[in-house]
């Protein structure tokens, strides 16, 4: 007789183990029924200061489409409080579980957001992948004035963030919420938001807003924030427009190189830029190499004074958000305190050098 | 001289020609030479007789077709077989259709069905076993085998489950099937049954059994696992790569078919976070409608597909073909104008629906819905937790199957690395050098081992 074969006496045990290993990974053995059609899942919330040190939580319902939409706002203490009364005020409940923006207000940002971020991040519902943003001006106010012209705010709004997020979109800086906690908690870089200016009309992107742990301290203006974005975010930029020369730079690429002296005084920056002439309106001939070359060098000069001037208020700020502090790390020595490197990095000498490569459009001859 | 017969089992033309018309002459011929031998008759008759003594002998033989001749000068009772040779034409397979490669079919005569074999296996190491099951139906039973390569105990046990079959009427092979399976109350089938004699020959020389039972054109092939339900003869015909594709294909439609509508249910009722925003704005703009629940609107929908999908099938053909297209627009388009369903569920139904037409074998296609509906139900109790709970049981189920006590999940599990060469994916033919181990063949190798002369 054949021998009765078990195919593998271990498969249901591993079997078992592994649904014991989903089931105590966060899996809920008796899920929270969400019947979809009786929830109100939010999309954004935007936090700013209320009255009297309280909080003032807005954002946007019906989730539906054919349904015409409204802003809804509360004045709370704490912001748990905001979905609580959001949920008495609104015939179906609300669900944090597909919040994907975070607006908060300027004036906010500047006193510290850590207790409202940390809340965020201790909810389970919550996603890792919320975008964060600081916004200049009145958001409700812009949100009121564009409800009736676009019923999908909300959504257009989180695909700009998506759309952006990904990798060589370049032009604008998206964060996390898992990315700013990060920084927060690491031991010398700071965090950086985007910052957008918000009024009845419009809703535009400023530039990169700097923090000190929780608390906005600086940001760059629209020109400083270009070179923000070669030096650190994403290394691209699709357009880099200079009007003070006249020219438009595409496709713009950036190898950065930094060299921290040992004694920490010195900091060496090596930007070798790639990209090309897309558009010029100035005198220049740029079809003869010598017109061509001065127009570089121009460039350059006025690029390192930026990446310089960008660097030095960073200094002045005590903040670092380019994680240069990374650069005292040695794999033998004990790592310095965050004060010490600060005071350090105040002090430091910088020496910036900007090897810009850019290939006109057109052909060049070789007359000088 | 008596002869029995029953008129309506025999072939009368071949009686008269073989028979009477020899017997009335040497019947003439005597009368002119008196004092011939007794007996000397049967030398002229034109088939071949067999004498027997018993009564019950003589019952079987004239109940299965045979004439029975009675010489009252000898006092001995003779028989021939002359049945009526009733049966159709070779046709092409309507349940396992191919586009290019053999046309012929099995049809209801188990000769026929074993010429159809031998003409493709010439081989004198093809044994054939003959068996006699059904206390009434007293049908044949074939099992075929290649000596020398299949492994002899497979052939014991085969042989010792059809010796044990007590039962009175086989009209099928999936009867005989129902008496050797290892797990009767399993809803996978642990025989695979084939109409083509080109599927039957390759099992035979994989090491295979092969068992043929009379007045069915389906044979049974055994020991099989799960993952040869999804191998279609057509695997072998076509290209390598885009076999190979087309089979994993199968492999996701039939885990598609059970999983995708349970999943809806489990995401619109308790995971609305898994749902990407585009589509949730989608969802919650057609479930914010309708009355019933994710659940209740998923079983009414899959109810009804069921519902015509059973009807087609008992309909004939051309009725079938409208009904089934009606059916599935009107009644979809009709349910979501209603508001009884979304539209989100009538596309997943139907996909569903042509998911679980993927699935070459007719048997597994028709029990994925038995756990379609156990996954729904686990769905809608626990969330996608409940549907891992339900893997977890199938898997652990379809790993305790055997078949003629072979591993079902094999190579799988047990895990068996040469045989994965046509699993998931047709290896090129070239690479198939050694038959599947789980069968445990007595010779391994698919070409010769001799070193060719250089």
């Amino acid at each position: 007789m054949l021998e009765v074969v078990r195919a593998t006496k271990w498969l249901p045990l591993f079997l078992f183990l592994g649904s014991v290993c989903v089931a105590v990974s966060g899996c809920r053995p008796l899920p929270q029924k969400n019947t979809l059609e009786e929830l109100a899942p939010v999309i954004f919330w935007s936090i700013d200061e209320g009255t009297g040190g309280k909080l003032k939580i807005s954002t946007m319902v019906p989730p539906l489409i054919q349904e015409p939409k409204k802003l809804l706002t509360l004045q709370v203490d704490l912001l748990e409080q905001g979905t609580k009364g959001f949920n008495l005020r609104y015939d179906r409940e609300w669900k944090l579980g597909q919040l994907r923006i975070l607006l908060i207000s300027e004036s906010l940002a500047r006193k510290g957001i850590g207790s409202i971020i940390n809340t965020l991040m201790t909810n389970p519902e919550i996603s890792q992948r919320l975008f964060l943003a600081v916004v200049k001006g009145d958001f409700d106010r812009y949100v009121g004035s564009q409800l009736k012209e676009q019923s999908q705010l909300d959504y257009a709004l989180y695909r700009m963030f998506k759309h952006y997020e990904r990798k060589n979109q370049g032009e604008l800086t998206i964060v996390n919420l898992h990315q700013f906690m990060k920084k927060v908690y690491s031991r010398y870089s700071d965090p950086v938001l985007p910052i957008f200016q918000a009024d009845e009309a419009d809703f535009v992107y400023e530039g990169s807003a700097f923090f000190k742990r929780d608390r906005l301290v600086a940001n760059t203006d629209k020109s400083k924030d270009q070179m923000f974005q070669l030096l650190s975010n994403r290394h691209v930029l699709k357009l880099f427009p200079i009007p003070r020369y006249y020219t438009t730079i595409g496709q713009l690429r950036s190898k950065v190189r930094w060299k921290l002296s040992r004694d920490h005084s010195e900091l060496s920056v090596t930007v070798a830029l790639r990209g090309r002439i897309q558009e010029y309106r100035g005198a220049r001939n740029l079809y003869k190499r010598s017109e061509l070359g001065a127009l570089k060098k121009e460039i350059q000069s006025w690029l390192e004074q930026q990446t310089r001037a960008l660097l030095e208020s960073m200094q002045r700020e005590g903040v670092d958000p380019l994680q240069i502090g990374d650069l005292t790390l040695r794999p033998a020595s004990k790592p310095i305190d965050r004060e010490e490197w600060l005071q350090e990095w105040r002090k430091m000498r910088l020496n910036v050098r900007i090897d810009l490569n850019i290939q006109p459009l057109t052909k060049v001859s070789g007359e000088f | 001289m008596t002869i029995v017969y029953v008129i309506t089992l025999i072939d009368s033309e071949r009686l008269n020609e073989a028979v009477l018309e020899p017997l009335s002459t040497i019947g003439s011929e005597r009368e002119d030479t008196n004092g011939q031998e007794p007996g000397s008759w049967v030398r002229s008759v034109s088939v071949t007789l067999s004498p027997f003594t018993l009564q019950s002998e003589a019952n079987g033989r004239l109940m299965q077709g045979s004439v029975l001749i009675y010489d009252g000068e000898t006092g001995i009772w003779r028989s021939c077989k002359l049945e009526n040779p009733l049966g159709r034409a070779i046709e092409s397979s309507e349940t396992e259709t191919i586009l290019l490669g053999p046309k012929d079919s099995f049809s209801e005569q188990i000769d026929e069905n074993m010429t159809l074999i031998r003409r493709r296996l010439p081989v004198m190491k093809l044994k054939a076993e003959k068996f006699l099951v059904g206390t009434l139906s007293r049908t044949t039973v074939v099992l075929m085998y290649l000596e020398g390569i299949t492994n002899p105990d497979l052939v014991n046990v085969a042989k010792a489950k059809l010796s044990k079959i007590d039962y009175d009427m086989f009209l099928d092979s999936s009867h005989v099937a129902a008496f050797m399976e290892d797990h009767n109350a399993s809803l996978f089938p642990q025989f695979m049954q084939s109409d083509r004699p080109d599927s039957c020959v390759n099992s035979l020389n994989m090491g295979k059994l092969v068992i043929l039972v009379d007045n069915t054109p389906f044979a049974l092939i055994a020991p099989i696992t799960f993952f040869n339900l999804f191998q279609s003869p057509e695997d072998y015909i076509n290209r390598w790569i885009v076999a190979s594709s087309l089979r994993c294909l199968r492999y996701f439609s039939y885990f598609l078919s059970f999983t995708l509508i349970p999943l809806y249910v489990a995401l619109c009722t308790y995971h609305y976070q898994m749902i990407p925003l585009q589509i949730l704005y989608v969802l919650l703009e057609s479930r914010s409608r309708l009355p019933l629940s994710p659940f209740w609107e998923a079983m009414a929908m899959l109810m009804t597909l069921e519902i015509i999908k059973e009807a087609s099938l008992r309909m004939p053909s051309k009725t079938s073909q409208t009904l089934g297209v009606i059916g599935g627009i009107v009644i979809g388009q009709a349910s979501v104008e209603a508001g009884f369903a979304s539209k989100v569920l009538i596309v997943l139904a139907g996909i569903s629906a042509i998911a679980s037409f993927l699935s070459p074998n007719y048997v597994l296609s028709k029990s994925s819905l038995i756990v379609h509906m156990t996954f729904l139900m686990l769905a809608s109790w626990l969330g996608v937790p409940g549907m891992v709970l339900g893997m977890v049981a199938l898997l652990a189920h379809l790993n305790g199957l055997t078949s003629l006590n072979r591993p079902y999940l094999a190579p799988v599990a047990p895990f068996l690395g040469k045989d994965w060469i046509d699993l998931f994916i047709r290896g090129p033919l070239k690479a198939m050098r050694q038959r599947p181990s789980y069968l445990l063949p007595l010779y391994k190798w698919r070409y010769s081992q001799r070193r060719k002369p250089s």
